[in-house]
């Protein structure tokens, strides 16, 4: 039996009658179900990254996704959201700088804030530091954090040189307003 | 008489250049401060990641700062960038070093041992690590995308030295199983 609901952070009540057959998918499927039912309603890595990162609980670096723990083994859902956790840190952290300022540009759209606020709240606070999967390779971490202080520069160039560039211009209205 | 002061001139820079690496690594009390494990994952991470280097190493991105055209972001990322380069030659020395540990232990209890390919795999070893200190001096001097042909090589070199040990290391464990008195 494959899962039939979203995994889109709805929380669904847990089928305690479900066999342990139908809960059989291995690490595999979860992480396959993972990609194709969530991560990829994400648009760019960065926003994958920091999604993967809110399902981490910061006190015990576990993590959890009331979707993927309803179709499988907590331990198989765990082990897919690390896995896709490291993959698309690993992909970010060697993705070329050009390709990083794309996707932060992206984000920046996606989070509907205005582009000032989000820069100077990023470039202070760092945020991005906690999106970080545990256990990877500290130089890859290192050219990570390097890069999105890089790309967060380029973007204020950007916003400088254009104050109604594409960032602004793009931006959507934000409900709250 | 010129040939031995030569000898010696290298054999001295040879020297510093590894102490130089060894204390960098020290001096930043980072990786040798973490748990086993940890280095172990960590050192396959690297070693088995040419593309790592690449990237640190590549002058894409610094075209692509040049063409914002701010000389301050380049400086920027030239500060940056050089952070980064010497983090990844400190990690790669430490790691490789922590590989030849690992071999030496495991050369001690096989018993089959090959010794031009331990002669081979010694002379890598004792290369790689001059050119991380060559890297070590080189990426304070000049910008890291020049020398991206040489962290390339140095990536190649503790692939394969890695992969050297890893393959050891199984031979060994094969051996364990076969041998009549093992469980």
């Amino acid at each position: 039996m494959r899962p039939s609901s979203q995994h889109s952070g709805v929380p669904v009540p847990r089928e305690d009658g479900m066999s342990n057959a139908a809960k059989r998918v291995t690490m595999h499927d979860a992480y396959e179900d993972l990609l194709r039912r969530t991560l990829s309603k994400i648009s760019g890595d960065l926003g994958r990254l920091i999604y993967l990162a809110s399902t981490r609980d910061y006190n015990t670096g576990t993590y959890h996704h009331e979707g993927l723990c309803v179709c499988y083994r907590g331990e198989d859902a765990r082990m897919a959201l690390r896995t896709a956790h490291r993959d698309v840190f690993c992909r970010l952290a060697v993705s070329s700088l050009e390709e990083l300022v794309e996707q932060l540009e992206m984000y920046v759209q996606m989070s509907q804030e205005a582009p000032e606020e989000f820069h100077q709240a990023w470039e202070e606070l760092e945020p991005y530091r906690i999106a970080i999967p545990m256990q990877v390779n500290s130089t890859m971490v290192q050219l990570f954090l390097s890069n999105v202080r890089l790309a967060l520069k380029v973007l204020r160039l950007r916003q400088s040189q254009n104050p109604a560039g594409p960032s602004a211009a793009s931006q959507l209205p934000s409900p709250v307003r | 008489m010129i040939g031995v002061s030569l000898f010696l001139a290298v054999a001295v820079l040879l020297f510093l250049l590894l102490f130089f690496v060894g204390r960098g690594a020290e001096s930043t009390g980072e990786l040798i401060s973490r748990p086993d494990d940890q280095i172990r994952h960590g050192y396959q991470d690297t070693l088995y990641s040419p593309e790592l280097a690449r990237r640190i190493f590549s002058p894409e991105d610094r075209k692509f700062i040049s063409s914002t055209g701010s000389p301050q972001l380049l400086r920027i990322y030239g500060e940056e960038r050089r952070g980064v380069a010497l983090h990844w030659v400190r990690q790669t020395s430490n790691e490789i070093r922590t590989v030849m540990r690992e071999h030496a232990l495991t050369a001690r209890q096989s018993e089959n041992l090959e010794v031009t390919g331990e002669a081979k795999l010694f002379f890598q070893y004792i290369e790689l690590r001059s050119i991380c200190g060559l890297l070590a001096i080189f990426v304070r001097l000049l910008s890291p995308h020049v020398l991206c042909d040489l962290a390339a090589y140095a990536s190649k070199l503790s692939y394969q030295i890695g992969r050297a040990q890893q393959d050891l290391a199984n031979a060994a464990q094969l051996a364990t199983f076969r041998s009549p008195g093992a469980p």
